[in-house]
């Protein structure tokens, strides 16, 4: 668990989803959460793992955001990574803190998390590895 | 009667020496107090030798898609409650006794387990066969499958497999109410897992969750204890649970719901 800015990542996000922060569309995020995590072959419980850690990630910023704010979700692959990150300019402008209930669950749901700011802009990057034993 | 001896004959075909071990104990379970040690020792005895009962009773429900887990889970509780207000006095067969409360447990389970959407037959059909899927390939690998794996299978297209998958999700989890209700009478065998309690002590945490973990049916509590606390992962659960990884799932999916909805410290 570490709280730093996220490092910009080597390459071009495969696909990158935005929407209104409502929590309405937090379902949308689930959904290409799952079908990304199931297109890097995820077992099925790290694809289940997934929609859990989306749906805190996206709340958490979600319920710090004003409503025409939207939220970005980049969704990449990479070498068997999956990596998620979620961000948007949030109220407070401040990291979501690592000492609450939510960033356990973040924490237990997915290989790595990390959290930033940057002039307002809040990121959440979650990390997933498919296991060594699956062969793609 | 017919059904219950039915069950019986293909439950055991008991030897009559069986028969009257189990109605000695019966007889000797009435005359303990409820809270000596004794009593504990024979009434799960009891329980066991009754368990192919429950097994029984379960696999007539085999193609309704369910998994024979959950439903084998629900039944227990039947059973327990039958072995607890069984009079031997009586006279009956505990069998013909029991099989009522057993029907009725796993009843009650379809009842509130009910598809929330109307699912198409087709969808309903291949989620049965990627639930089979599932517990075999877990098996098989030592892990449980990715979607390729499953696909492959059940002789599905990955879409496909995706598509039942989201379809088993409108097939709800029991209602918050309905959990407790059967939970809450503490005879339920998720009670005696216990003792996980004491990691919650040594954890710091800002906001005051405590609160809104213990309004979490006991059986959710367990779940999200287990998930977050002990760090299993949802197939580890659902075979200590003896339920299905995506019931698992659903049910950790609705608690999370159910505490964030209650937090205000975000």
């Amino acid at each position: 668990m570490r709280t730093e800015n996220v490092h910009s990542h080597p390459q071009p996000s495969d696909v990158t989803l935005s929407f209104r922060a409502a929590t309405a569309n937090v379902a949308l995020a689930r959904t290409m959460a799952a079908a990304m995590a199931a297109r890097t072959h995820l077992t099925i419980d790290q694809i289940e793992d997934v929609r859990l850690a989306i749906d805190e990630a996206v709340s958490q910023l979600i319920n710090d955001c004003d409503e025409q704010t939207h939220v970005h979700c980049d969704f990449t692959e990479t070498a068997g990574t999956l990596v998620i990150q979620t961000r948007a300019t949030t109220r407070s402008g401040l990291p979501p803190a690592t000492d609450t209930f939510s960033w356990l669950v973040l924490a237990a749901l997915v290989d790595e998390v990390t959290a930033g700011a940057d002039n307002g802009l809040v990121h959440l990057e979650l990390r997933i590895n498919r296991p060594a034993s699956v062969t793609v | 009667m017919a059904q219950a001896s039915t069950a019986l004959a293909s439950a055991g075909r008991w030897s009559s020496a069986k028969r009257e071990h189990a109605r000695a104990l019966f007889t000797e379970l009435a005359n303990l107090p409820a809270n000596s040690p004794r009593h504990k020792v024979v009434r799960d005895e009891l329980v066991e030798m009754h368990m192919p009962l429950v097994k029984h009773l379960a696999r007539r429900y085999r193609e309704r898609g369910e998994s024979q887990e959950d439903l084998a889970q629900v039944g227990m509780l039947g059973l327990i409650k039958a072995v607890d207000r069984f009079e031997v006095a009586r006279g009956l067969e505990f069998s013909t006794f029991a099989t009522p409360t057993i029907l009725g447990e796993i009843k009650r389970h379809f009842r509130d387990h009910a598809w929330a959407v109307h699912v198409p037959r087709r969808l309903q059909e291949r989620n049965i066969a990627i639930n089979h899927a599932i517990e075999s390939l877990t098996r098989e690998l030592s892990r449980p499958p990715t979607i390729a794996e499953l696909a492959k299978g059940t002789k599905l297209s990955d879409a496909e497999v995706m598509e039942a998958m989201d379809a088993g999700r409108a097939y709800t989890a029991a209602s918050i109410d309905a959990a407790a209700e059967a939970n809450g009478d503490g005879d339920s065998p998720y009670d005696r897992i216990g003792g996980d309690d004491q990691e919650l002590e040594t954890l710091e945490l800002r906001e005051s969750f405590r609160p809104l973990l213990a309004a979490l049916p006991e059986r959710e509590r367990r779940i999200v204890m287990l998930r977050f606390f002990k760090n299993q992962s949802q197939s580890q659960i659902a075979e200590q649970l003896g339920i299905s990884q995506m019931h698992v799932s659903r049910l950790l999916a609705t608690s999370l719901a159910q505490i964030r909805a209650g937090m205000s410290d975000y």
